[in-house]
C-alpha cells in the first residue's frame, strides 16, 4: 500500500491511501455491490456505503503513480473548494481521470467494470483512520493480490490510453514511434498534464 | 474556507517575482523524495476590481495551461503540468533541473538573476557552464531555432521569447535518446502566449528574441543567424513568408510589437494577405 499526506489540505482530506490489486477475481460482484449500495436505505445502507467508501479505479488506464496522484490532488482540491462535480471526493477522482466532462462515461471507463482484473483502490481520509485499518477494509472488499505500484507499468493498456486521450495522431506521439520506452514516457507526460489541467481544459 | 493552494504557497520557497506573478519551489505531498514542482502564483492585484481581477486571473491561468498542453501534444519541449487551481491563480509546473540560457551565454550571468557571480570573467564562466552541458554555443543556437520552429508549427506564439525563458536540462537529470546530445532545450513561461497561425505573429516572436539577444548578449548577436538557420530548416515552406516579414517589415513588426496584436489595422492587413 502507498500512503502519503496532503499537508496543506483540510484535515479530512489530508491522508491518502492507495493499493494496486492485480488478479482481481470479483470485479463483477464488486460492481453489483456498488450499484446496490448506492440506493440501499436505512442503517444497512449506511453501513454498506461505509464499507465501500473508496475510489475503485480501472488500473489498466493509469499510466503511472504520478498520473493517479494528479487526479487525487485535483479531486481533493475540488472538494476543499466546495466545487465537486460528482457526489464524493472518491467519485471525483474517477471523473478527474477521464479526459471529457461526461460523468457516466468516466464511471464506465475509469471505474470498476465486470472485465476488470487490475484495480486501484484509493481512500482519501483524515488522520483518525490508521493505514492498517484502511488496508484491512480494502482487502475485505476486493479479492486480488496487493502489488507494488512499480508493477503498474505491466498493467497499463497503452493502446486504450492512447484512444481515450486521442493521442494516436499527435505529433509528439508520432515522433516517438518505434521507441516504445520513449513513446510511453511521452504519453505518460501528456496524460499527467492533461489530468492536472482538466479543470481549465478547453 | 482556507485555501489549500495558499497554505501550500506559505510553506514554499520563493524563487522569483515579477509584476504579474510570484514563482515558488514546492512539494505537493508529504513525500519529499518525489520531484518538487514550480508554483506560479498570479497573486491578487489590489489595483483591479476584485471581480475583474478574479476573471482575468482565471482566464490567464487557463490560457497558460492550454498553451503548455498544446506544446506537449505537439512535441515541443516544455515543462509538464502538475496541478491547476484557477480560482486562486496557481499553476503547478514540472521542476526542470538545469539552467537558463541567459546564464549560459556570455554577458548573461551578471544581471538581475540574484547570483553572486563575479563580474570579471563572465565570458569564461559561461563557456565553462556550457561545457558542463556538453554542447557548444553553436549547437545551443540550433536547439533554440528548432524548438521555436516546433512551437510555431503548432501555432503557439510565445509572446515573450528571451534567453531567460529558455532552459537547458542538466545532463545528470536527463535521459537523452541522442548519443551526441546530453541535454535538451526547454521553453518556459507561457504567461504571455497565445494561439495564432499568422506569419506576422510568428515574425514578431522572432523579432522580440532578436532584440533580447542584442541587448543581453551583444557578443552572441552574430550567432542569431544560426538560430534563424535552424528555424528555417525546421519550418519548411512557411519560412519564406516569415523571413520576408522579418527582412522588410522590421518597422511594421516593431509597431505591431508595441501596439499589441489586437490592433485592427494589422489584423486586417494580415487577413487580406491570406
Amino acid at each position: 500500500m502507498e500512503s502519503y499526506q496532503l499537508p496543506h489540505f483540510p484535515a479530512h482530506l489530508s491522508y491518502v491511501h492507495a493499493v494496486l490489486f492485480t488478479d482481481v477475481s470479483d470485479a463483477d460482484l464488486l460492481r453489483m455491490r456498488l450499484i446496490t449500495a448506492s440506493t440501499a436505505e436505512g442503517i444497512d445502507g449506511e453501513r454498506e456505503r461505509d464499507a465501500l467508501n473508496f475510489a475503485f479505479i480501472e488500473a489498466r488506464l493509469i499510466t503511472s503513480a504520478a498520473h493517479l496522484k494528479a487526479a487525487i490532488y485535483q479531486a481533493a482540491l475540488a472538494d476543499a473548494q466546495g466545487c465537486l462535480r460528482t457526489k464524493t471526493v472518491h467519485s471525483e477522482i474517477i471523473y478527474a481521470l477521464n479526459p471529457t466532462h461526461n460523468i457516466s462515461e468516466a464511471m464506465r471507463r475509469y471505474g470498476v467494470s465486470d472485465a476488470t482484473t487490475a484495480l486501484i483502490v484509493v481512500r482519501v481520509t483524515g488522520p483518525e483512520l490508521s493505514a492498517e485499518e484502511v488496508k484491512r477494509a480494502m482487502h475485505a472488499v476486493v479479492m486480488g493480490t496487493s502489488t507494488p505500484f512499480a508493477e503498474l507499468r505491466n498493467v497499463t493498456d497503452w493502446a486504450a490510453v492512447k484512444k481515450y486521450h486521442k493521442l494516436a495522431n499527435e505529433t509528439a506521439v508520432r515522433g516517438a514511434q518505434g521507441d516504445l520506452h520513449r513513446e510511453h514516457a511521452v504519453i505518460d507526460e501528456i496524460v499527467i498534464s492533461s489530468t492536472a489541467m482538466k479543470s481549465v481544459m478547453a | 474556507m482556507s485555501s489549500p493552494s495558499l497554505a501550500l504557497i506559505s510553506s514554499s520557497t520563493l524563487i522569483a517575482q515579477g509584476a504579474e506573478a510570484k514563482v515558488y519551489k514546492a512539494h505537493l505531498t508529504s513525500n519529499h523524495l518525489e520531484p518538487p514542482v514550480v508554483l506560479k502564483h498570479r497573486f491578487q492585484k489590489g489595483y483591479r476590481h476584485p471581480t475583474l481581477d478574479g476573471s482575468l486571473t482565471r482566464a490567464r491561468v487557463a490560457g497558460e495551461a492550454r498553451a503548455l498542453m498544446k506544446c506537449l501534444r505537439s512535441g515541443v519541449n516544455v515543462p509538464g503540468l502538475r496541478m491547476v487551481d484557477a480560482t486562486e491563480g496557481v499553476l503547478g509546473i514540472e521542476w526542470i533541473e538545469g539552467r537558463s540560457v541567459r546564464r549560459l551565454l556570455p554577458a548573461g550571468s551578471n544581471e538581475d538573476e540574484g547570483e553572486p557571480d563575479s563580474e570579471e570573467k563572465p565570458e569564461r564562466e559561461a563557456a565553462d557552464a556550457l561545457q558542463e552541458y556538453g554542447i557548444s554555443v553553436e549547437v545551443l543556437m540550433q536547439l533554440i531555432g528548432e524548438e521555436i520552429a516546433k512551437m510555431h508549427l503548432a501555432d503557439v506564439i510565445h509572446g515573450d521569447l528571451t534567453t531567460s525563458n529558455m532552459m537547458l536540462r542538466h545532463p545528470t537529470s536527463f535521459n537523452s535518446r541522442n548519443p551526441n546530445l546530453s541535454t535538451e532545450l526547454v521553453l518556459i513561461d507561457f504567461g504571455l502566449s497565445y494561439q495564432s497561425s499568422l506569419v506576422e505573429d510568428k515574425a514578431v516572436d522572432l523579432y522580440v528574441l532578436e532584440r533580447a539577444f542584442s541587448s543581453t548578449h551583444p557578443e552572441s548577436e552574430p550567432l542569431f543567424a544560426t538560430v534563424l538557420k535552424a528555424y528555417e530548416q525546421q519550418m519548411g515552406k512557411d519560412w519564406v513568408i516569415i523571413s520576408r516579414r522579418l527582412d522588410d517589415g522590421l518597422l511594421c513588426l516593431h509597431a505591431r510589437y508595441l501596439l499589441g496584436t489586437n490592433c485592427s489595422y494589422f489584423s486586417a492587413s494580415a487577413r487580406s494577405q491570406a
